[in-house]
């Protein structure tokens, strides 16, 4: 399983399967500029690959006031 | 994808610069955007002093770190709403990143001024957004003013920029469009205002702050799930993701040829401001908006049942 945390939601999911930064994007319904992808502090971008095991925290950047 | 400076392993993709940086370059490509922009519009003059307004968010946090590295004489100012569960923690991440720093930091507690935002939010029907905004605006710029601040620097960034445009173009709001841009210039009773954050996106200005270790607010405001720019800001996301550059474009095409346009036509418009009654800032009215918020929670509070 890939564990992914939603900020700042708080939210957890479950991933079953290895995929990308940006199918998980995609998966979230987020666009590749609308969240930072992050794993073990190091951003990531939409290509590098995501691993079970991983935990990710998805943060996206729209200031809301 | 490899960053496009020193080929390392690439930290942020930017799809509208078609480019890719690492951790180690990244910040000179945020670092480059912002000098550019405080450059190209003579934001600041040798030997400004620049009051930063600062939320706690990411944005003026990064620009207080910005200008400050960039040689800048930096002052920070903070409005306390004293708003539960959120304004106790926008404080906390300014104190502790002015402190980091080493650099001044005032705060403005609405609450002592009678205009804490839960209070003003039960008192007044007014979408509580634009309210606060206003207030917030308003003590910006008397501390500004009063404290000989040349300069007022905000972290607005081209997504609030754009948002903004937009707003104002679907009304066709003639009176913004003619002096919407990245400098407001100081006018009397209003401090200089300046937006070096303006050329970079939200996404750009997270990386940039995940990668410098800022630490900053997170959580969004409780009170603005109504707010109308969240919504534009979604719409111009998925434009830009299928036309890249389209936030840059509209933004800075407005600025070379629509603006001048309306700045010609708010020319010819008599709408003089004259100082408020009360407070002496300058309005359009006889009382200014803030008095008048002022005059109406106090009002509400002397009303018994309410």
């Amino acid at each position: 399983m890939i564990q992914v945390r939603l900020e700042p939601q708080g939210r957890e999911i479950r991933l079953p399967k290895a995929c990308t930064a940006l199918k998980l994007l995609r998966e979230l319904g987020l666009g590749i500029n609308s969240a930072l992808v992050i794993r073990d502090g190091e951003l990531l971008t939409p290509d590098r690959r995501l691993n079970i095991g991983d935990e990710i925290v998805v943060r996206t950047v729209t200031s809301r006031g | 994808m490899k960053c496009r400076k020193c080929k390392a392993l690439a930290a942020v993709a930017l799809p509208s610069h078609n480019t890719a940086f690492c951790p180690d370059c990244y910040p000179d490509f945020v670092r480059s955007q912002v000098e550019r922009a405080v450059h190209r519009h003579k934001m600041i003059a040798p030997g400004d002093r620049v009051l930063v307004a600062v939320s706690g968010g990411k944005d003026s946090l990064a620009l207080t770190l910005l200008l400050h590295e960039l040689g800048h004489d930096v002052h920070g100012l903070h409005v306390d709403l004293d708003i539960p569960g959120s304004s106790t923690d926008a404080r906390a991440a300014c104190e502790g990143f002015f402190a980091k720093l080493g650099l001044p930091l005032t705060v403005v507690e609405l609450r002592r001024e009678g205009l804490a935002i839960p209070l003003v939010k039960s008192r007044i029907k007014r979408p509580i957004c634009s309210v606060c905004g206003k207030l917030k605006r308003h003590y910006f710029n008397k501390f500004a003013l009063e404290n000989g601040y040349s300069v007022l620097a905000t972290g607005h960034n081209l997504d609030d920029e754009v948002s903004r445009l937009f707003a104002n173009t679907i009304r066709w709001d003639a009176s913004y469009l003619s002096d919407q841009g990245p400098v407001l210039p100081a006018a009397d009773g209003f401090a200089r205002k300046i937006k070096p954050m303006y050329r970079l996106t939200e996404f750009e200005i997270a990386n940039f702050s995940f990668l410098r270790g800022i630490d900053h607010v997170i959580a969004g405001c409780p009170y603005s799930g109504r707010a109308s720019f969240p919504v534009y800001k979604g719409l111009w996301s998925g434009l830009e993701e299928r036309m890249h550059g389209a936030k840059v474009q509209f933004y800075e095409n407005f600025l070379r040829d629509g603006r001048p346009v309306f700045a010609a036509w708010a020319e010819h418009r008599e709408d003089p401001l004259s100082p408020c009654t009360v407070c002496g800032y300058p309005t359009s009215a006889a009382v200014c908006g803030v008095c008048r918020i002022k005059t109406m929670v106090a009002a509400a509070s002397d009303t018994p049942n309410t």
